[in-house]
C-alpha cells in the first residue's frame, strides 16, 4: 500500500515537473534574451543559454534618457494608489458593513455593478473628464483612475471580511462613547489586516501594471509609466528584444518581490473573495 | 399605549440615531464615493450621451444628435460581429483551458505531501506578470521565422511539421498564441482557488467513500467534483467577465490585424476611438460591450443560484 | 432635520451630474472663441502675447512634439546642442522638446488637440499636413509670418509643396529623405553579382544566385505591404494611385502599369526571393539584413545610424533603386514644421521655426543623417564630402511624394489591405486593385 502511494505521489510530481517546467520555459527564455546582443536574438537555432553573454541590453535600459524616471513614476503613482484605495475601501466597507442607511443597499449595488463592468468601456468619457480636470499627462491623472477602478473589489473584499467580524468590541466601544472614526482608524483598520494586505497587493498589481490608461493620457517621457515605456522600446525600424526584455526583467522585480514575501495573505484573500462570491 | 410617553421619546431617540447613522455612513462613503462618481458613474452617463451623437472632438466644434444611429451603425458593421466572435471564441477556449488545466493542477497538488508551495509559486508566476511583459514575450515566442521558440520546437524539436508557421500573419493561427497566453496566464488563478475549495470538501467523505471500496476515479467523479460544482461555477464568471475584456494582448501582439481580423470587441472600439477619432461610434459599442457582459454574467450566475440552491 | 439635507445634497449631486452630462454637447466657451477662424486666432494670440512678452521677463515655454528616438543620435544633437544654442540667442524662450512615438503621433496629437492641450509646434511627417490643416489645426503660415516668402524660396519646391493645402502653407519643410537599395555587398559577390540590380529584372536574376548559393536567404525584404514599400515599385513601372488632379483613382490604382507592379513583387514573393516579413512578423528587416538572411533592402538614411549602433561590425553599400519601365523612381519621406492653431506663444513658436529654416541648423543635422531642404546647400563642402548621403541625393532627383490629401491616412489603409490580399492570394492583383480603387475614389468625392 505504501509503495504504491509513493509510486502514484513520484508519478504526479513528474507530471507536475512538466506541467512547472511549460509554465517557466518562456520566463527562462526571455531571461535569456535579455543577455543576448541583438544579432543573436533570432539565432538558428536558439539558445537557451547565451554564447555570448552580455550586460549590454541592462545597461542601455538604465542609461535609456529616462528608464530611471519611469521606475520612479510608476513607484509614485502606484504607492499613492495604493494607500488611497486601502483607505477608501476601508472607509466604504465600514459604512456598509456596520450601518443601515437610506442607500445602502443601492450603493453596494453600485460597487458590485462596476465590478462586473469591463473597465475599458469608459475610457472615452474619462479621457474627457481627465481634460477637463486637467489631468492628462499628469501622474495625478493616473492615480485617480487607477484608485476609481480598483476600489469596486476592494470594498467588496473588505466589506466580507468585516461582515464575518463579530461586532463585539466595536460595540464595546460604542457603550463606551468612542467616536465612529476612532473605531475605524483604532479597532476596525487594526482588526483587517489581512483583507487590507490582500487589497493591498490586488491593488499594486493593478496599478503597477495599468498600461492602457496610461499609455492614452501620457504624453511626455517625464510622466511615463513603466508599462508605456516597455511597449514603446518596440521600434518602428527595428525590436530590440534584448532590450524590451531586460527592462521588463526589471519592471518585474518589484513585483516579484511583493509577491514572493506577502504570497500567503494573497492567496488567503483571493480565495476569500472568490469563495464568497 | 403606543402613544405613551415613554414609547414617543424612545421613537424620537431612535429616529435622531438613525439619522446620526446615515450621516455618520455618508460621511465614510465620500471620499469613494466621489471618486466613483466622477471616475466611474458619471463617464457612465457622458458616454451614453456621446453615443448618441456624431461626436465632433475639435474644440468648439457641434456635436449633433444622432440618436441611435451609432448603435445602427454597429449592427451593420462586420468587423463588429467578426470581433465579437473573435472575443467569444476566446473566452470560451481560455476559460475552459483554465479551468481544465487549473483543476488539473489543483488536483495533482492535493495529492502530493511535498512542494507544494513550491509548485503553487511557480504556477502563479504567470498571473502576477504584467499582462504587457508577457504579450511581448509570447509575440516573440511565436515569431514567424524558424528561430522563433514554439517554432523550433514543433519543427526541429517535436517534428511535428516540417516547416515554421507564420503564427501572426494569419488570424486562425495568431488566435492560437493569444488563446495560448490567455490560458498560460491565468490557469494559477482557477488552480489557487480550486485548491481552497478542495480544502473545503470533508475528509470524512472521502474515508467513507474509500471504507466502501471507491476507486479514485469514483471518488473524484461522485464526491469531488459534484462538491466543485458551485465553485467551477463561480470561476468561469469571473473568468468569463475578465475574458471580454481583453485588450492589451491583442493590442501588443497582432494590432487586430491582420487586415483587422484578429480584434476583440475592445480592440476594435478602441481603436475606433482614438486612431480613427470615431468617439461617438466607439461609445456606443462600449455599450454594446457591457450589456452583452452583463448579460453573459447575469446567465452564468442564475446557474451559479440554482446549483447551490439544489446542492 | 438631518435627513432632509440629505435628500438636498443628493438631488443637487444627481441634477449637477445631469447637467453636466447634457453640456457636454455644447463647447465650452473659452474654447468656441479660439477656434472661431485661423487667422482671427492667432492674430488675437500674437496680439496677447506681444503684450505679455513685454510685461513679463518670465522665458516663455514652447512645446515641440518630434517623433526623434530618446537615444538616437537625431535627439541627442537636437536636446544637446541645437536647442541650447537656440535658447542662448533667445534668453526669453525655452523649448521644450518631446519625444512622441511615430506609432502613436498622429493619433495623440489630434486627441492632444481635441482636448486643448496641443503642443506649440508639431515636426509632422509630411502625409499629414493637409488632413491636420483640413481639420483647422495648423496655423496657415503664410499669413502670420511676415518673412515667409523669404523662407519659402530658400527651400525644395518638391517639400515646399507637402505643406501645401487649399492655397495656403500649413508648414514649412524640416527634413526630407528618400530610399535607396541597400545591399549586402559580400553576400552578392558571394553569389557572382558584381554590381547592384540595375533594373527589376536583374533583382529577380540575382535573386537566383543568391538562392544558389544560399536557400534561405532572400533577395529583398521589407516589413509590411504599406504604401511607403510598394509605391516606389508602382511608380518605376510606370504606375501610379491618382491623375495629377487628385480626383480619379480608377484607371491609375488599378491601371495596367500598377498591376504589373504588384504582379512583380507577387512573383518574387512566390519564388521565395521576398522575405516574409513583409507579411508583418518574422525577422525584422535591420536584424536580418545584418545577419546576411536579406541581401538587400530598399531603405533611407535613418538606416546607417541605426546599423552601426546595433550592428557596428556590419558592412553594407548603397545604389539607385532598381529601374522599371518608367526609370528608378523612388518615394519622398519627411517632416514638415508646423505650428498649431491653437499656439498661445505663436512669436516665440515662429522665431524656433526660423531656427529650424536656418544654414547652420540644417547642415548640423545633416551630419545626423537628416536630409536638408534648403536649396541654397547644394555645392557646399559639408554636402559634397558627407559619409553617405551622396547616393540620396542623386535619387532624390526622382523621387515623388504621395498624394498630399486630408484622407490620405485612409487612402494608405486601403492600398496596404490591397497588398495583403494580393499576397493571401484572395484577390487577384487586378480585382485587388480594382477595389481598393473604388473605395478611394469614394474618399475623393
Amino acid at each position: 500500500m505504501k509503495t504504491k502511494r509513493i509510486i502514484r505521489e513520484t508519478i504526479i510530481t513528474i507530471l507536475l515537473c512538466v506541467a512547472a517546467l511549460t509554465t517557466v520555459i518562456p520566463f527562462l527564455y526571455m531571461i535569456s534574451t535579455a543577455f543576448k546582443g541583438q544579432v543573436f536574438v533570432f539565432e538558428v537555432p536558439p539558445q537557451f543559454i547565451p554564447k555570448n553573454p552580455t550586460l549590454q541590453n541592462f545597461i542601455a535600459a538604465f542609461a535609456s534618457n529616462n528608464f530611471g524616471r519611469y521606475f520612479l513614476n510608476s513607484i509614485i503613482v502606484t504607492v499613492i494608489a495604493v494607500l488611497s484605495i486601502l483607505l477608501l475601501a476601508s472607509m466604504m466597507a465600514y459604512a456598509l458593513a456596520r450601518y443601515q442607511f437610506v442607500g445602502r443597499k443601492f450603493i453596494y449595488g453600485l460597487v458590485i455593478f462596476f465590478m462586473t463592468m469591463p473597465a475599458m468601456s469608459l475610457i472615452v468619457p474619462q479621457f474627457i473628464v481627465a481634460h477637463t480636470l486637467q489631468l492628462t499627462d499628469t501622474l495625478a491623472g493616473l492615480i485617480v483612475l487607477d484608485v476609481a477602478q480598483n476600489l469596486p473589489f476592494a470594498v467588496f473584499l473588505l466589506k466580507g471580511f468585516l461582515e464575518d467580524i463579530p461586532k463585539e468590541i466595536e460595540e464595546a466601544a460604542i457603550i463606551d462613547g468612542a467616536s465612529p472614526w476612532s473605531i475605524y482608524m483604532h479597532i476596525v483598520v487594526p482588526l483587517c489586516k489581512p483583507a487590507l494586505a490582500t487589497s493591498a497587493i490586488i491593488a499594486f498589481l493593478g496599478a503597477w501594471d495599468e498600461f492602457v490608461w496610461a499609455s492614452t493620457i501620457t504624453n511626455s517621457p517625464q510622466n511615463r509609466t513603466l508599462p508605456v515605456a516597455i511597449a514603446t522600446f518596440q521600434g518602428v525600424h527595428t525590436t530590440n528584444w534584448g532590450l524590451v526584455f531586460a527592462a521588463s526583467l526589471i519592471a518585474i522585480v518589484p513585483v516579484l518581490i511583493m509577491f514572493i514575501s506577502l504570497q500567503k495573505y494573497f492567496v488567503k484573500g483571493m480565495v476569500a473573495g472568490a469563495v464568497k462570491g | 399605549m403606543l402613544s405613551s410617553p415613554a414609547f414617543v421619546i424612545q421613537d424620537e431617540k431612535m429616529r435622531t440615531k438613525t439619522a446620526r447613522d446615515t450621516l455618520t455612513a455618508y460621511l465614510f462613503l465620500l471620499p469613494g464615493l466621489i471618486m466613483l462618481m466622477v471616475w466611474l458613474v458619471y463617464p457612465m452617463f457622458s458616454a451614453l450621451n456621446i453615443s448618441l451623437r456624431d461626436w465632433n472632438i475639435m474644440p468648439g466644434a457641434v456635436s449633433p444628435f444622432i440618436g441611435l444611429k451609432n448603435y445602427l451603425t454597429a449592427f451593420q458593421d462586420d468587423f463588429f460581429w467578426l470581433s465579437l466572435k473573435n472575443t467569444s471564441v476566446y473566452a470560451l477556449v481560455t476559460v475552459v483551458g483554465q479551468l481544465l488545466f487549473g483543476l488539473l493542477v489543483a488536483l495533482m497538488l492535493e495529492k502530493i505531501t511535498r512542494g507544494k508551495v513550491f509548485f503553487r509559486t511557480l504556477f502563479y508566476l504567470p498571473v502576477v506578470t504584467s499582462w504587457v511583459v508577457v504579450s511581448l514575450l509570447f509575440k516573440f515566442l511565436f515569431n514567424s521565422s524558424s528561430a522563433g521558440l514554439v517554432n523550433y520546437f514543433l519543427v526541429d524539436i517535436l517534428h511535428v511539421i516540417s516547416q515554421p508557421v507564420s503564427w501572426l500573419t494569419e488570424a486562425n493561427t495568431a488566435f492560437v498564441a493569444i488563446d495560448t497566453l490567455g490560458i498560460w496566464k491565468g490557469v494559477g488563478f482557477s488552480m489557487i482557488i480550486f485548491l481552497a475549495a478542495l480544502q473545503t470538501i470533508p475528509e470524512e467523505l472521502y474515508q467513507v467513500a474509500s471504507m466502501d471500496g471507491a476507486s479514485e476515479g469514483q471518488i473524484l467523479r461522485y464526491i469531488t467534483l459534484p462538491m466543485l460544482v458551485p465553485t467551477i461555477a463561480m470561476v468561469t464568471v469571473m473568468l468569463t467577465i475578465g475574458a471580454f475584456q481583453t485588450y492589451i494582448p491583442v493590442a501588443l501582439i497582432t494590432k487586430g490585424g491582420p487586415l483587422h481580423r484578429t480584434e476583440f470587441v475592445i480592440s476594435y472600439m478602441y481603436s475606433l476611438a482614438f486612431n480613427d477619432l470615431k468617439f461617438g461610434y466607439s461609445s456606443a459599442m462600449a455599450y454594446l460591450l457591457a450589456a452583452i457582459v452583463f448579460g453573459i454574467s447575469r446567465i452564468q450566475m442564475r446557474f451559479t443560484r440554482r446549483d447551490s440552491a439544489v446542492g | 432635520m438631518k435627513k432632509k439635507l440629505f435628500v438636498v445634497i443628493a438631488l443637487v449631486l444627481v441634477a449637477s451630474m445631469v447637467l453636466a452630462a447634457c453640456s457636454t454637447a455644447t463647447p465650452v466657451p473659452a474654447e468656441t472663441e479660439a477656434a472661431a477662424t485661423v487667422a482671427a486666432a492667432t492674430e488675437a494670440a500674437t496680439a496677447t502675447e506681444v503684450a505679455t512678452a513685454a510685461a513679463s521677463s518670465e522665458p516663455v515655454e514652447i512645446t515641440f512634439w518630434h517623433t526623434y528616438n530618446e537615444d538616437g543620435s537625431e535627439a541627442k544633437l537636437l536636446n544637446e546642442t541645437l536647442i541650447p544654442q537656440f535658447e542662448a540667442a533667445h534668453p526669453n524662450i525655452k523649448v521644450n522638446s518631446v519625444t512622441v512615438p511615430y506609432d502613436n503621433f498622429r493619433e495623440k496629437l489630434l486627441a492632444a488637440i481635441s482636448a486643448g492641450d496641443a503642443p506649440d509646434l508639431i515636426r509632422t511627417d509630411i502625409i499629414w499636413v493637409p488632413e491636420l490643416a483640413d481639420k483647422g489645426a495648423l496655423a496657415a503660415l503664410d499669413q502670420v509670418m511676415p518673412d515667409f516668402a523669404d523662407l519659402k524660396s530658400a527651400v525644395y519646391e518638391g517639400p515646399l509643396s507637402t505643406n501645401l493645402w487649399k492655397d495656403h502653407y500649413y508648414g514649412l519643410p524640416l527634413d526630407t529623405n528618400t530610399k535607396v537599395w541597400l545591399y549586402n555587398q559580400d553576400l552578392y559577390k558571394k553569389a557572382g553579382i558584381d554590381a547592384a540590380p540595375a533594373t527589376m529584372d536583374d533583382v529577380e536574376a540575382d535573386c537566383q544566385k543568391i538562392k544558389a548559393v544560399d536557400p534561405n536567404a532572400y533577395v529583398f525584404a521589407a516589413d509590411g505591404l504599406y504604401s511607403w514599400v510598394t509605391l516606389p515599385f508602382v511608380w518605376s513601372f510606370g504606375g501610379s494611385i491618382t491623375d495629377d488632379k487628385i480626383t480619379t483613382a480608377d484607371g491609375y490604382l488599378n491601371g495596367a502599369q500598377t498591376v504589373a507592379a504588384y504582379e512583380y513583387l507577387l512573383k518574387l514573393y512566390d519564388e521565395g526571393c521576398i522575405a516574409p516579413v513583409i507579411m508583418g512578423d518574422g525577422v525584422d528587416v535591420f536584424t536580418g539584413f545584418a545577419s546576411g538572411t536579406y541581401a538587400s533592402t530598399d531603405n533611407g538614411p535613418w538606416s546607417y545610424s541605426i546599423l552601426n549602433n546595433q550592428f557596428p561590425d556590419f558592412k553594407f553599400s548603397a545604389a539607385m533603386f532598381p529601374a522599371g519601365t518608367a526609370g528608378s523612381i523612388d518615394i519622398v519621406g519627411g517632416e514638415d514644421i508646423s505650428m498649431t492653431a491653437g499656439s498661445k506663444h505663436p512669436e516665440e513658436a515662429m522665431e524656433f521655426i526660423r531656427f529650424l529654416e536656418s544654414k547652420d541648423y540644417q547642415l548640423q543635422m545633416m551630419g545626423v543623417g537628416q536630409m536638408p531642404v534648403r536649396n541654397d546647400l547644394a555645392n557646399t563642402d559639408e554636402v559634397k564630402n558627407h559619409p553617405y548621403l551622396g547616393i540620396f541625393f542623386q535619387q532624390m532627383a526622382t523621387s515623388k511624394a504621395r498624394t498630399a490629401h486630408p484622407a490620405w491616412s485612409q487612402m494608405d489603409t486601403i492600398i496596404t489591405d490591397a497588398g495583403q490580399f494580393i499576397f493571401r492570394k484572395e484577390k487577384t492583383p487586378q480585382q485587388a486593385l480594382d477595389e481598393a480603387a473604388a473605395q478611394i475614389d469614394a474618399l475623393l468625392k
